[in-house]
């Protein structure tokens, strides 16, 4: 299997403001300069923190798969660990909790 | 040994097997949300609590001289025996953050006027009120109160007054609890209290001199107001150990239930999946009758819906003696992590030799699985996308409000919703190498962090178990099995009945001035306080 190859800064630039502006949210608005009043981080800062960001930990996740045994494993993960919103309250609701 | 609470998750889980792929199906559609219908060994609605009892428990002779001193538990009986007036006992808190809380900061709005008139119309009452009669209280800022600022200590919600009472408010004033005021919080429930511009505000209230000392958050505000005696009981809410960090830190009881025991209604949200509100006390009898008190279905939230029925909480927390010994109720195998002992190692030995001195304890040695730090680390980044929906609104607007927590808001814009997706799977994934793999052979755990305990919702307690070099209190988490708050405080209430860290008290500060009615005078006095910086924010952020 091919690898794209990891995106430059500017590419990552790019996509934070472009990700930025399509949820509506205009980086411009933040200070140049640090304001103390505020202590908002400038656009740089913010910038320099999403870059940071978006290349560890969405990366990591989309990076994992539950083990399974059997091949080929994609389709068998599928099957595997389907997702949960409220793993503790689903064990209540499928009788697996039932308190004292 | 013998554990029929373990037996009865083992025939449970044979229960479920037969309704999985049902279950599994419902999942998969989309509607994990809805109660399966083919699995229903459960009652659609969550059974109302019985409302609790207060213990006959004897009253500590500091109690006696200082209602301050007293917990929840010993004021509501001194006043159950018609030693103690609450008009007595809100008018001491009130004196004391009258004098106080200048340093503290534990305030961000005192409600004296109000909780004097409650507190007259509670002993013209008598015993007429529920288990909390006249009980004075701080309750966190994220949390809805009737006429009062509400401000979860943001920009965005400075002339917020909400008009309504968070469902877990109502609860307590229907008890007869006693709102003495909101308490300081990080901004957003993100850090340690601070202004919204990141400097710190409250300090822990074993160094009152020292703000640089972390007083734990997000709930800063509560815990210190119980820990240096301005309010006899909290509520906080935890969504990355917001809860148990600053019960910890301070010296104090906290837990944190497990997700959908307490409602969440009426609560600014954090990571909607992970804000779990609960109490910070003085002790285990204290944490259960909050708990006690907030817990419930509530029709607004739906996660409180059915859930199995609440246990006697005070039962579980009053300690068992046996021909002259504190045991265990329940015979209990307490995990203990590899890592357990690599931080405050000398006091977490202490800890352990006196825990496993106590009948009905046995230690067992746990193993985390290897993918433990992925699924528990970079996992984490997946509740910034929960953050970051509901307050689109403001990020369009003007992202200066959320002042120094802006950048984790911005990054819950940058993950995709597969990956978000992912995540929940991997919740799943998670769920079973706890309970199946790391708590197979344990009923409880202890906890090196919080953070995995939050992403399931699985109920942990904090409580103090000695003092480091600094003087400063060192606690120990412990994480329960869903629904067992009852298994958590009757090892903790064990634990202190052995042990009488939970009743030492910090010293007073200096003396300052401030005000009894409004807005804490303290509050705009930031001369020599520390600043987080928005990194530093988004770093140590819930």
């Amino acid at each position: 299997m091919s690898q794209p190859q990891p995106p430059t800064q500017e590419q990552l630039d790019a996509y934070i403001r472009t990700r930025l502006a399509l949820a509506g949210v205009d980086l411009a608005m933040l200070p140049e300069t640090p304001d103390p009043a505020t202590g908002v981080p400038t656009r740089d800062q913010a910038l320099r923190s999403l870059r940071s960001f978006v290349t560890a930990g969405p990366v990591a996740i989309a990076g994992w798969t539950p083990p399974v045994s059997g091949a080929p494993a994609a389709v068998y993960a599928q099957q595997a660990a389907p997702p949960l919103l409220y793993p503790s309250i689903t064990e209540a609701w499928t009788g697996k909790a039932d308190g004292k | 040994m013998s554990d029929s609470g373990g037996n009865r998750r083992a025939l449970n889980r044979r229960v479920f097997l037969a309704g999985s792929a049902a279950a599994s199906a419902a999942a998969v559609s989309g509607i994990a949300l809805a109660p399966p219908a083919a699995a229903a060994p459960v009652a659609s609605r969550t059974p109302p609590p019985t409302p609790p009892h207060l213990p006959d428990i004897d009253v500590r002779d500091a109690a006696r001289r200082d209602p301050t001193e007293a917990t929840l538990a010993e004021a509501a009986v001194l006043m159950g025996r018609r030693k103690l007036k609450a008009t007595t006992l809100v008018e001491a808190y009130l004196d004391r953050i009258a004098t106080y809380d200048s340093t503290y900061q534990a305030y961000s709005e005192v409600t004296g006027k109000s909780a004097l008139a409650a507190a007259r119309a509670a002993d013209r009452l008598g015993g007429r009120r529920g288990v909390l009669r006249g009980i004075p209280l701080c309750i966190k800022d994220n949390y809805f109160t009737r006429g009062v600022p509400t401000r979860c200590n943001s920009y965005i919600f400075e002339d917020f007054v909400p008009d309504y009472d968070a469902t877990a408010v109502a609860r307590l004033t229907a008890a007869g609890g006693i709102v003495l005021g909101k308490g300081q919080m990080g901004p957003l429930a993100t850090t340690r209290a601070t202004t919204p511009n990141g400097t710190v505000t409250t300090v822990n209230a074993w160094t009152p001199d020292n703000p640089a000392t972390d007083p734990g958050g997000s709930s800063t505000g509560p815990a210190t107001a119980v820990a240096g005696r301005l309010a006899a009981s909290s509520i906080g809410t935890q969504t990355g150990g917001s809860i148990v960090l600053p019960a910890n830190r301070q010296n104090l009881t906290g837990l944190k239930p497990t997700m959908g025991r307490v409602s969440a209604y009426g609560v600014i949200p954090l990571s909607y999946t992970r804000d779990h509100p609960g109490p910070l006390a003085r002790d285990a009898m204290d944490a259960a009758l909050m708990l006690a008190v907030l817990a419930g279905p509530d029709p607004h939230d739906p996660r409180t819906q059915g859930l199995p029925r609440l246990p006697d909480l005070v039962r579980a927390a009053t300690p068992v003696v046996s021909k002259g010994k504190v045991r265990l109720r329940r015979a209990t195998r307490i995990g203990v992590p590899a890592d357990f002992l690599n931080t405050a190692t000398e006091v977490r030995k202490a800890f352990l030799d006196r825990l496993s001195a106590i009948p009905g304890v046995t230690l067992v040695n746990v193993t985390y699985p290897d993918d433990w730090s992925l699924l528990t680390g970079s996992f984490n980044d997946a509740r910034l996308a929960e953050r970051t929906e509901p307050f689109r609104h403001w990020l369009r607007e003007d992202p200066a409000k959320f002042g120094v927590s802006l950048l984790s808001w911005l990054q819950g814009l940058m993950l995709s919703g597969d990956e978000w997706i992912t995540a929940q799977r991997a919740k799943n994934h998670l769920l079973r190498e706890v309970l199946d793999g790391v708590m197979a052979r344990c009923d409880v755990l202890l906890q090196t962090g919080p953070v995995p305990f939050d992403i399931l919702g699985l109920p942990e307690i904090a409580f103090p178990v000695g003092f480091t070099a600094g003087a400063v209190p060192a606690g120990v988490i412990l994480g329960g099995q869903p629904y067992e708050e009852d298994r958590l405080l009757e090892v903790a209430a064990a634990y202190q009945a052995v042990t009488d860290w939970h009743t030492r008290r910090p010293a007073n500060p200096a003396r300052t001035a401030a005000t009894a009615n409004g807005r804490s005078a303290a509050s705009a006095t930031a001369a020599g306080r520390p600043r987080l910086t928005a990194e530093q924010a988004a770093a140590s952020s819930a």
